[in-house]
């Protein structure tokens, strides 16, 4: 069973937010562990599967972004296991992009960081989180929008450039990260990406 | 996590790190990334023209200690290869030769991906005659 299938929902991503979270609500009282102590050892248990896979569903679907990104996975059919990932490639122009500033990025950090250099860093950091808020946008609105209009033959071209976009953002999130953490401004909840 | 010795070691002492210019004569040039961990590389070779042979390879990568240890050995793998024997480094070799753990073969599937993308540069600027006579790309 599918997340939006735990909801009863159709395959598409706009979804009214207070709507989901009244059926969370409703689902988590039938499936709650606590209301099934009663019950046969079986029936615990599914109880059980039943509260968590609706605990997931709910938390991967009430974020606008998630949803897409869980959307994409359901509709390639794709082992979501590292290794096995078909990547979504972002455009060329983007990976020059982010190449050239994480360039900028260990010159001025091996350079020292004199405040003309903070000053610069700080304004490229700026720009890209108005841009990684804008892809986020795209992805919540007209993206998702297409998505919801799109006939089976159309999907394909809209799910290829909900990928772009995610790959988009997932690129801007670590070269922010790392500008912000090269700014000495790293703060737990800001951070959205660690490499290990 | 544990990273082998022989990733610790391209880590510690990459080989073969800066780049070319990319309109130089026999120079092919990959960028390729990652989106899932943001990794961006950039691999490069340099190719005798007359012998088809690569006669150096560059790399930068901004990453984790694997994808740049992948980098750092797919380029002295390169050097001295063929363009076409060059095209049959396998992503497997690589996660061998570092003993990469399977949460971390997407970087030697970057690498891969990035000798391919070199390779493909290079053919498109000099065209596939092994022997590279007509090399026109030189407009200088």
């Amino acid at each position: 069973m599918n997340h939006f299938e735990v909801f009863e929902l159709p395959r598409k991503l706009g979804i009214d937010t207070a709507e989901l979270q009244r059926r969370f609500y409703a689902l988590s009282r039938r499936w709650h562990p606590d209301f099934h102590q009663a019950a046969p050892p079986e029936a615990q248990a599914r109880a059980l599967e039943a509260s968590a896979r609706l605990n997931a569903a709910y938390r991967t679907l009430r974020d606008p972004i998630a949803r897409v990104e869980y959307l994409v996975r359901l509709e390639e059919g794709r082992p979501t296991r590292e290794g096995a990932a078909v990547g979504p490639t972002a455009p060329p122009e983007l990976l020059e992009e982010m190449f050239e500033i994480q360039e900028a990025l260990a010159e001025a950090k091996a350079g020292g960081l004199d405040a003309d250099g903070h000053r610069r860093l700080a304004a490229e950091r700026d720009r890209l989180v108005a841009r990684h808020r804008d892809e986020e946008a795209r992805l919540a609105g007209p993206l998702a929008a297409a998505w919801d209009a799109a006939d089976a033959g159309e999907r394909p071209r809209v799910l290829a450039a909900c990928k772009q976009a995610l790959a988009t953002r997932a690129y801007l999130a670590t070269v922010i990260d790392d500008l912000t953490e090269a700014l000495g401004e790293s703060q737990e909840g800001h951070v959205t990406h660690r490499r290990h | 996590m544990a990273y082998s010795d022989k990733v610790v070691d391209h880590y510690n002492n990459p080989r073969n790190v800066g780049s070319f210019t990319k309109d130089t004569p026999g120079v092919g040039t990959g960028l390729v990334g990652a989106p899932e961990c943001g990794d961006v590389m950039k691999l490069q070779i340099k190719v005798n023209l007359d012998t088809g042979v690569i006669e150096d390879a560059r790399f930068k990568t901004f990453g984790c200690g694997s994808a740049i240890a992948s980098s750092s050995l797919a380029t002295e793998w390169l050097k001295g290869k063929t363009v076409d024997e060059a095209g049959k480094i396998k992503n497997t070799d690589i996660v061998n030769e570092l003993r990469l753990p399977p949460v971390k073969i997407h970087c030697s599937v970057l690498a891969e991906d990035a000798i391919k993308a070199a390779l493909a540069d290079y053919r498109d600027k000099h065209g596939d005659a092994l022997a590279g006579a007509e090399a026109p790309t030189a407009s200088a």
